[in-house]
C-alpha cells in the first residue's frame, strides 16, 4: 500500500492547485453563471431534436405558406424565407457549432500537441525549425489564413474545420513547447535518461502526460474563438453551405430581408454572442486564475 | 501614555483560499524619539508586512488587521483614514527605504523627475527650487557628480547609487521616522558599509528615528540601540541590543546568533533538530525548539521581563 | 541595441520568406489542379493551359517558387478573374478606404480602450470593475458582421439617422467633384477646404466605424487592465505611495507609463484583428476597400485576387508587428 500513499502525496499539490482554480472561478458570480450557461447549451446541442418545435424545419422542410413571420407563440423567433422556424434551427446551429469548435479544437491540439512535444523534448535544431514554423503561421493575421485555406480546400464546413485547425495548432505548439522544456529538467525525466530509456518513450510517456493540463485549458478556452471564427467563415460562404442551419450561414442569408425582419439576424446572432461570450467569461477567469501574477487571495 | 512610537497588541492576518492565515501578533513595540530599533527575523517573518501596516499599504482587501494600535507622536495611526495617512503622514512625517533598489525606483522616469514629484508634492516647490532642492538631497546623500545624476534613469545607476537616491527621496520632505527594510540586503559587501554609515549618519544629523529592519543579527548590534527578534510574525526577544544579542535568552535568537561564524577555525554549526508538529495555539517556535516541553504546545508564551534585562517570550528562558 | 534591431529585421525576412512559401504551397501545391483554379470556375481548356505555363506549372517546384518570389518582389500578384485587371492595382484603390476604417479604429483603441483599462485596473473586484470587463469581453465576443447589420437595423431603419452603406452620399458622388489628392477621402476633402463632402464622408463613416472599432477597445481595455493590475504589485508603485504622492499619480502617470510596451504590443495585434474584420464588414457597408473586394473574390471564386489580399495582409501584419517592436526597443526606458 505504500504506493498508494506516495501517489497520493504526489497528487496533493495538484488537488490543491484544483480546489484554490475552483474556488477563485466560483468566488465570482459572473463566471458561476457562465459555467451554468455552457452547461444548458450542451443540453440543448445533445436534445436539439427533443427541444425543438419543428425539428424538420432544421434542414430543408419548406413551408412557404408562413414565410418571414415575425416571433409568436407558434415560432418563437420567427420564420425565414421558406417559412421554416427560426428557433428549430438555431437550436440545431447550437449543436453544429459546438460539435464543429470540439472538432476544429481537437484537429489543432492534435497537430500542435505532438509537434510542441518533439520540440521541447528534443531541443536543438528540431525544437529551432518547429518554432520557426509556428512563427511563420502567427505571423498571419489571425482568421486570414482559415480564410484562405478554406478558400482553396473548397467551401464547406468539413473544411472549414480542417482550416481553423490548420491555422490554430501553433497556439498549442508553443504551450506545450514551453512546458516540455521545463519538464525536461526535472529529476524524473534525468533519471529515465540516465537508465537509457529512448528518447522518444521518454517525450511521450514522460514528458507529455506532464504538459497536458495548461493546454487543454487553454483549449476549452479557445472554443469561444472558434466558434466566431466558423460562423465568419460561413458568413463569407466559405463554410456551412445551405441549407445547413449554422449561425454564421443563417446571419449571411438573413442580409436579403433583414431590413424588413429585423428577427431573421437577430436570433442567431444573440446566439453565437452568448455561447462566444460564455466560452470567454470563462476564459478570462481561468487565466486569472493559472497566472501566477494576477493571482491574488 | 504610549510613547514617541509604540506598537500594541497588533495582530494582522491574510486571507487565503483555505482560510485565515495570521502574519503578525505583536504584543508591545517601542521606539524612543530619535532612536534606532533593529527588528530581526528571517525571511517570511512579518517584516515587510509590519513596515506596510504602520504606513498603511497593506494590500487589501487581502490583509486585515483584527486589532492593536500604532502610537505615532500622541496618534493612533490604524485609527486615521487612507486621506489623513496620505496628507500628513506618508512621506511628510513618516518615510521608508525598501528591501530592492533594484526595483524600487521607476524605470521608465528620471532621477530627477522621482525627486521632482515628491518636492512638488510634499513641499509646494516649483521651477528652479525644485532643481535647487533636487540637488540638495542628491548632495545629502554623497552622491558625487549630483547634476548628470538627475537626468539618468535607474538602469543606469549602480545598486548602491540607487539606494542613495532611494534614501534621498525618501527623506526628501523632512521626515522624523524612518523604515529601513533590510536596505542593504540586495547590495554588495563592500557597498553595504556606505550604505549603513550614511543612514547612521543622517539619522544622527537629521535626528530622526529609525526602524531597522534586518535579516543579520550583526548589522543590528553595531547599528542599534534596541533590538527585537521577530519569528513568524511574533516578538520573541525584545530589549538593549547588546543583551539581545550577547545574552539571548529565547532559544530561536541563540540559534541565529551561533549561525555566525565568528573567526575562521570556527567549523559551521547546524542546529540539529528534531522537528515536531506545529503548535496551533502554543509557541510558535515549538516545532523547531530543542528545548520545547508541553506547555510549550499548549500555551502561547507572553514576552516577560528576563533575569537579564531584556523581554523574552519563552517559557524555559529561565530554565537554562 | 543595433544589433537587436539587426537581429528583429532579420526573423522579420525569414518570416516574410515563410509566409511567402505558405502562400505558395496553399496556392501552387494544396490544390488538385493549380491551373484550373487559377484560370477560374468557367475556363476553357485553353484558358488552363496558359495558365499552366503562365504560373510555370510545368517546371520543379523550386523554379516556381524564384518565379513566384520575383513575382511579389516586383509587387506581381497575378491578375484578377472578374475584372482582368492587375490585382496589385486594384489592391492599390481599394486600400485607402480599408486604412481609413483601421485608423479610426485604432483611434478609438486608444483613446476609450486604454482609459477603460486604467479605470478598470483601479477600481479591481468594484462594480465599475465588473462593468468594464463585461464590457470588453461583451465586445470581443460579439460577431462583428452581426453587430453591422444590427447597427443598420437601429440607426438607418428604426431611427434613419445614418446612411445604411457607402464612402459618400449618391447625390454628392454625381453633383460634386470629389478631391483627389491622397486617396483618403476625409482627408482630401478637409485639405481642400470641402467641408460639404467632409462632413458626409464623416456621416458615413460613423456605423461602419463603430462596428469595426469594437473589437480592439475591448481587447485593448482588457490588456491594460492586465498589464497595470501586473505593474500595480511592483515595489515602486508601493515605494511611491510611501511617498505620499497620490492615487492619480501613482495611476495615471508612475503605472500607465510603464505599461506602453504591452500596449503597444497590443495595439499593433488590434489592428491586425480590425484589418481582418474589415473583410467581415465592408460588404455589410458596401465599403469599397480590400474586405469587400476579398469578399466578392470569394463570392466569384476569384482565386488569385484571394491569394493576393492574403499575401499582402500578411506582409502588412509582419511588417506593422516589426515596426511596433522596434519602436518599442529604440526606447531606453522601456527596454529596461
Amino acid at each position: 500500500m505504500r504506493w498508494l500513499s506516495d501517489f497520493i502525496k504526489t497528487l496533493q499539490p495538484t488537488i490543491r492547485e484544483w480546489r484554490l482554480s475552483f474556488y477563485l472561478l466560483n468566488r465570482n458570480w459572473l463566471q458561476r453563471v457562465a459555467l451554468i450557461v455552457i452547461a444548458l447549451l450542451v443540453l440543448i446541442a445533445i436534445f436539439a431534436p427533443l427541444i425543438s418545435p419543428y425539428p424538420s424545419h432544421a434542414i430543408s422542410a419548406t413551408n412557404p405558406k408562413d414565410k418571414l413571420l415575425p416571433p409568436s407563440s407558434r415560432y418563437l423567433f420567427g420564420t425565414d424565407e421558406l417559412g421554416r422556424d427560426l428557433f428549430s434551427r438555431v437550436i440545431f446551429g447550437t449543436r453544429i457549432s459546438l460539435q464543429t469548435a470540439l472538432i476544429a479544437v481537437g484537429l489543432a491540439l492534435l497537430i500542435g500537441v505532438p509537434l510542441g512535444a518533439i520540440a521541447g523534448g528534443l531541443g536543438g535544431a528540431a525544437d529551432e525549425i518547429i518554432m520557426r514554423i509556428t512563427d511563420i503561421f502567427l505571423s498571419f493575421p489571425p482568421l486570414l489564413l482559415a480564410i484562405a485555406i478554406s478558400a482553396f480546400l473548397g467551401p464547406s464546413l468539413q473544411n472549414a474545420m480542417l482550416a481553423i485547425a490548420v491555422s490554430w495548432w501553433p497556439w498549442y505548439t508553443r504551450i506545450i513547447r514551453g512546458q516540455a522544456v521545463s519538464i525536461r529538467e526535472r529529476q524524473f525525466v534525468r533519471a529515465a535518461r540516465a537508465i537509457g530509456t529512448p528518447t522518444f518513450r521518454i517525450i511521450f510517456s514522460h514528458i507529455l502526460p506532464n504538459t497536458m493540463a495548461p493546454v487543454i485549458v487553454q483549449a476549452s478556452m479557445d472554443i469561444g474563438g472558434v466558434i466566431l471564427t466558423i460562423a465568419a467563415l460561413s458568413f463569407l460562404g466559405l463554410g456551412a453551405q445551405p441549407p445547413t442551419p449554422e449561425w454564421g450561414l443563417l446571419i449571411s442569408t438573413s442580409r436579403t430581408y433583414f431590413l424588413n425582419a429585423w428577427w431573421y439576424s437577430t436570433f442567431p446572432g444573440i446566439a453565437i454572442f452568448v455561447t462566444v461570450l460564455v466560452f470567454n467569461l470563462i476564459g478570462d477567469g481561468v487565466r486569472e486564475v493559472l497566472d501566477p501574477r494576477t493571482r491574488k487571495f | 501614555m504610549p510613547g514617541y512610537f509604540e506598537i500594541q497588541n497588533l495582530s494582522v492576518g491574510f486571507r487565503t483560499f483555505e482560510g485565515e492565515r495570521r502574519v503578525l501578533d505583536i504584543e508591545r513595540l517601542v521606539i524612543g524619539r530619535g532612536e534606532t530599533y533593529g527588528l530581526v527575523g528571517e525571511s517570511g517573518a512579518g517584516k515587510t508586512v509590519l513596515a506596510l501596516t504602520i504606513l498603511g499599504l497593506l494590500p487589501k482587501p487581502a490583509a486585515v488587521v483584527h486589532s492593536g494600535s500604532i502610537w505615532f507622536d500622541g496618534q493612533d495611526l490604524l485609527q486615521k483614514g487612507e486621506k489623513e495617512l496620505y496628507a500628513r503622514y506618508r512621506g511628510k512625517r513618516l518615510a521608508m527605504i525598501f528591501q530592492d533598489p533594484m526595483s524600487t525606483l521607476n524605470p521608465v522616469f528620471t532621477v530627477g523627475q522621482q525627486i521632482a514629484r515628491v518636492v512638488e508634492k510634499q513641499q509646494g516647490l516649483r521651477g528652479a527650487a525644485v532643481a535647487k532642492r533636487s540637488l540638495e538631497l542628491l548632495e545629502m546623500v554623497k552622491l558625487p557628480d549630483a547634476q548628470s545624476t538627475l537626468k539618468k534613469y535607474p538602469h543606469e545607476l549602480s545598486g548602491g547609487q540607487r539606494q542613495r537616491v532611494i534614501i534621498a527621496i525618501a527623506l526628501s520632505c523632512g521626515a522624523e521616522f524612518l523604515i529601513a527594510d533590510e536596505p542593504t540586503r540586495n547590495l554588495d559587501v563592500t557597498i553595504q558599509a556606505g550604505i549603513l554609515k550614511l543612514i547612521g549618519d543622517l539619522q544622527k544629523d537629521l535626528g530622526i528615528s529609525v526602524l531597522f529592519i534586518a535579516n543579520n543579527v550583526g548589522l543590528v548590534n553595531v547599528f542599534c540601540k534596541n533590538a527585537g527578534i521577530l519569528y513568524h510574525g511574533k516578538l520573541v526577544e525584545d530589549g538593549p541590543s547588546e543583551l539581545v544579542i550577547r545574552a539571548a535568552k529565547h532559544p530561536y535568537t541563540q540559534t541565529l546568533i551561533s549561525a555566525i561564524p565568528r573567526d575562521k577555525s570556527e567549523k559551521l554549526k547546524f542546529a540539529s533538530t528534531v522537528i515536531k508538529p506545529e503548535a496551533q495555539r502554543g509557541c510558535p517556535y515549538y516545532s523547531r525548539c530543542n528545548l520545547a516541553e508541553s506547555i510549550c504546545f499548549d500555551r502561547m508564551p507572553m514576552l516577560e521581563t528576563s533575569s537579564s534585562g531584556q523581554k523574552v517570550a519563552c517559557f524555559m528562558a529561565e530554565k537554562q | 541595441m543595433k544589433k537587436f534591431i539587426l537581429r528583429r529585421l532579420l526573423l522579420g525576412i525569414i518570416v516574410l520568406l515563410g509566409v511567402a512559401l505558405l502562400t505558395f504551397f496553399l496556392a501552387r501545391v494544396v490544390p488538385s489542379d493549380p491551373a484550373a483554379k487559377w484560370a477560374g470556375p468557367r475556363a476553357t481548356p485553353e484558358q488552363i493551359a496558359r495558365a499552366t505555363i503562365e504560373l510555370g506549372l510545368d517546371k520543379p517546384l523550386y523554379v516556381q517558387f524564384g518565379k513566384y518570389l520575383l513575382d511579389l518582389l516586383q509587387g506581381n500578384l497575378g491578375y484578377s478573374l472578374r475584372t482582368r485587371r492587375p490585382i496589385t492595382l486594384e489592391l492599390q484603390e481599394s486600400l485607402p478606404a480599408t486604412i481609413e476604417l483601421v485608423l479610426i479604429s485604432t483611434i478609438a483603441a486608444v483613446f476609450v480602450g486604454i482609459p477603460l483599462g486604467v479605470i478598470s485596473a483601479k477600481r479591481k473586484d468594484q462594480l465599475i470593475d465588473h462593468l468594464s470587463r463585461l464590457f470588453s469581453i461583451g465586445v470581443v465576443s460579439l460577431p462583428t458582421f452581426w453587430i453591422g447589420l444590427i447597427l443598420q437595423l437601429v440607426f438607418f431603419r428604426v431611427l434613419g439617422l445614418f446612411p445604411m452603406g457607402g464612402q459618400l452620399s449618391t447625390e454628392i458622388k454625381i453633383t460634386m467633384d470629389i478631391p483627389k489628392v491622397t486617396g483618403f477621402i476625409m482627408f482630401d476633402s478637409l485639405v481642400t477646404g470641402n467641408f460639404r463632402i467632409f462632413l458626409d464622408a464623416l456621416w458615413h463613416i460613423v456605423l461602419p466605424g463603430i462596428t469595426i472599432g469594437m473589437y480592439p477597445v475591448g481587447l485593448v481595455a482588457r490588456m491594460t487592465r492586465s498589464a497595470l493590475l501586473e505593474i500595480l504589485n511592483e515595489d515602486y508603485i508601493t515605494a511611491a505611495r510611501s511617498y505620499g504622492l497620490s492615487e492619480r499619480i501613482v495611476l495615471w502617470s508612475y503605472a500607465l507609463k510603464n505599461s506602453i510596451g504591452p500596449t503597444s504590443t497590443v495595439v499593433a495585434l488590434s489592428i491586425g484583428y480590425t484589418l481582418v474584420n474589415t473583410f467581415l464588414t465592408e460588404s455589410i457597408f458596401t465599403w469599397p476597400g480590400i474586405g469587400n473586394y476579398i469578399a466578392s473574390a470569394v463570392i466569384g471564386l476569384d482565386y488569385p485576387a484571394i491569394m493576393g489580399v492574403t499575401i499582402f495582409s500578411a506582409f502588412s501584419y509582419v511588417v506593422l508587428n516589426l515596426i511596433a517592436d522596434i519602436i518599442i526597443a529604440l526606447d531606453p526606458r522601456v527596454r529596461v
